[in-house]
């Protein structure tokens, strides 16, 4: 009786620990923004991202629109939420590049990392590497220019789930 | 006027126009979601037909509902009666259609409505139901903004009613108008921005014109503006309003505006 009590408070522990190692941190997004070019336009995305849960800070390049965004410890803030609050402030995203631990980007077989309930499709091959961070750029409608997006279309033509816009579902590529 | 047309042809020559923040008229943008704008508008207009000077108080209140739908409601306070009196009130609202963005530039559309009230007596041929005329207008705008430059422009359709209870609209006059304009404008401080606490300055000039559809009569204004900015948050605008040309009758066409403005970000989810 006692045994069985262990083994179940060691397989809980077990989960327990993988389920935290798998609600992987995003260390770092940067956004660029487009569509504006005034500060009054800039401090109001500032003003929405900074007011997301689980954002911890801000740091904004006012000359080229680049908003740094960092995350509380724990955070499990998705890109979509960010990408809410830039278009709530009037505005679009140009490009967004996720910093994260190699660690956290297991990629499965089929090429596809789940995170908090995200799907991100790896688009070239997975990091080098097995430490240290990586940088990564989603390739989704919403997250490159306009322009820049009808051309993705054509050019991933043949990734079944990228024209889908599923909004769950990221289209990644690793860049460094 | 001569210095009117040498300010808009600087304006041409710098590959046109500023940001768009304009003072008499609307951008296609919106302001941000959940953001609540408080403004004190100002103006103070000479009088044609008698002596002395028209003043009107217009307290603003603007909020961005979602991305693309903007809400604003006026009130319209004036010293015709040689006291403050309130006179009446509007309600303006404006969804935004149709964007593309790029990187420092965008392209926007929007289709607009507003409705006013006011119990003044009517003393001029020109419709204006922002502070003048009980009435309605709906119309459309276009953004454009390249860098430093935002190019707007805008046509609408206005129709006056009576201003009740006391003065119903002149049989004798034409109660609707085509209105059309025509802003530029241009940030032209600061050249490189180090933080948000600097002040912006934008210039401005803005072409406005009515046509009574009725009668053709019609007016053209011009209103070149400065706008300071102030850390990223806070709006002045002073302007100067003047005929360029007209054939109605209007009461006190010429005069000076003075704004303040306030954003409050995130005030509602």
């Amino acid at each position: 009786m006692k045994n069985t009590n262990l083994k179940f408070i060691l397989i809980a522990c077990l989960v327990l620990i993988a389920s935290v190692k798998s609600y992987s941190q995003i260390s770092k997004v940067e956004i660029i923004a487009t569509g504006l070019t005034c500060s009054m336009c800039s401090n109001a995305i500032n003003k929405q991202l900074k007011a997301t849960v689980g954002v911890d800070s801000v740091s904004t390049d006012l000359n080229t629109n680049t908003f740094l965004v960092y995350f509380k410890k724990d955070s499990k803030v998705m890109p979509r939420v960010l990408k809410e609050g830039v278009e709530k402030a009037g505005f679009f995203i140009g490009s967004f590049v996720i910093t994260m631990p190699v660690e956290n980007l297991k990629a499965a077989s089929d090429k596809t990392i789940s995170l908090n309930g995200s799907t991100f499709i790896l688009l070239n091959e997975g990091p080098n590497g097995s430490t240290g961070e990586t940088k990564l750029k989603i390739y989704d409608k919403g997250y490159v220019t306009q322009k820049e997006y009808k051309k993705l279309l054509k050019m991933f033509s043949k990734v079944a789930s990228y024209p889908l816009e599923n909004e769950d579902d990221y289209h990644i590529k690793i860049i460094i | 006027m001569r210095k009117l047309s040498i300010i808009f042809t600087l304006f041409l020559l710098q590959g046109l126009a500023a940001q768009e923040l304009f003072v008499v008229t609307d951008p296609a943008s919106n302001v941000p979601a959940g953001s609540l704008g408080i403004r004190l508008g100002q103006s103070i207009f000479k009088e044609q037909m008698k002596s002395g000077y028209s003043y009107h108080l217009m307290p603003e209140v603007t909020w961005g509902s979602n991305k693309n739908l903007m809400l604003r409601t006026s009130m319209f306070v004036s010293n015709r009666n040689s006291q403050l009196v309130t006179e009446g009130g509007s309600l303006y609202a404006k969804y935004r259609f149709f964007s593309t963005d790029d990187l420092n530039s965008h392209f926007r559309l929007a289709a607009f409505g507003r409705y006013s009230f006011n119990n003044a007596d009517i003393h001029q041929e020109t419709i204006e139901i922002m502070g003048h005329n009980t009435g309605f207008e709906t119309g459309i705008v276009a953004t454009k903004l390249i860098k430093k430059v935002a190019i707007s422009s805008s046509v609408s359709f206005e129709k006056a009613l009576d201003n009740k209870p006391n003065y119903p609209f002149p049989s004798t006059q034409g109660d609707h108008a085509t209105n059309y304009s025509l802003s530029f404008g241009k940030l032209m401080y600061p050249k490189k921005y180090t933080n948000f606490k600097q002040t912006n300055i934008n210039l401005m000039v803005e072409f406005i014109g009515q046509t009574i559809n009725e009668n053709g009569k019609s007016y053209l204004d011009a209103v070149p503006a400065i706008q300071f900015i102030i850390q990223s948050q806070a709006r002045i605008d002073i302007a100067y309003r003047h005929e360029l040309y007209s054939s109605m009758l209007r009461s006190a066409p010429n005069g000076i505006y003075l704004n303040l403005e306030y954003t409050f970000f995130n005030i509602t989810k």
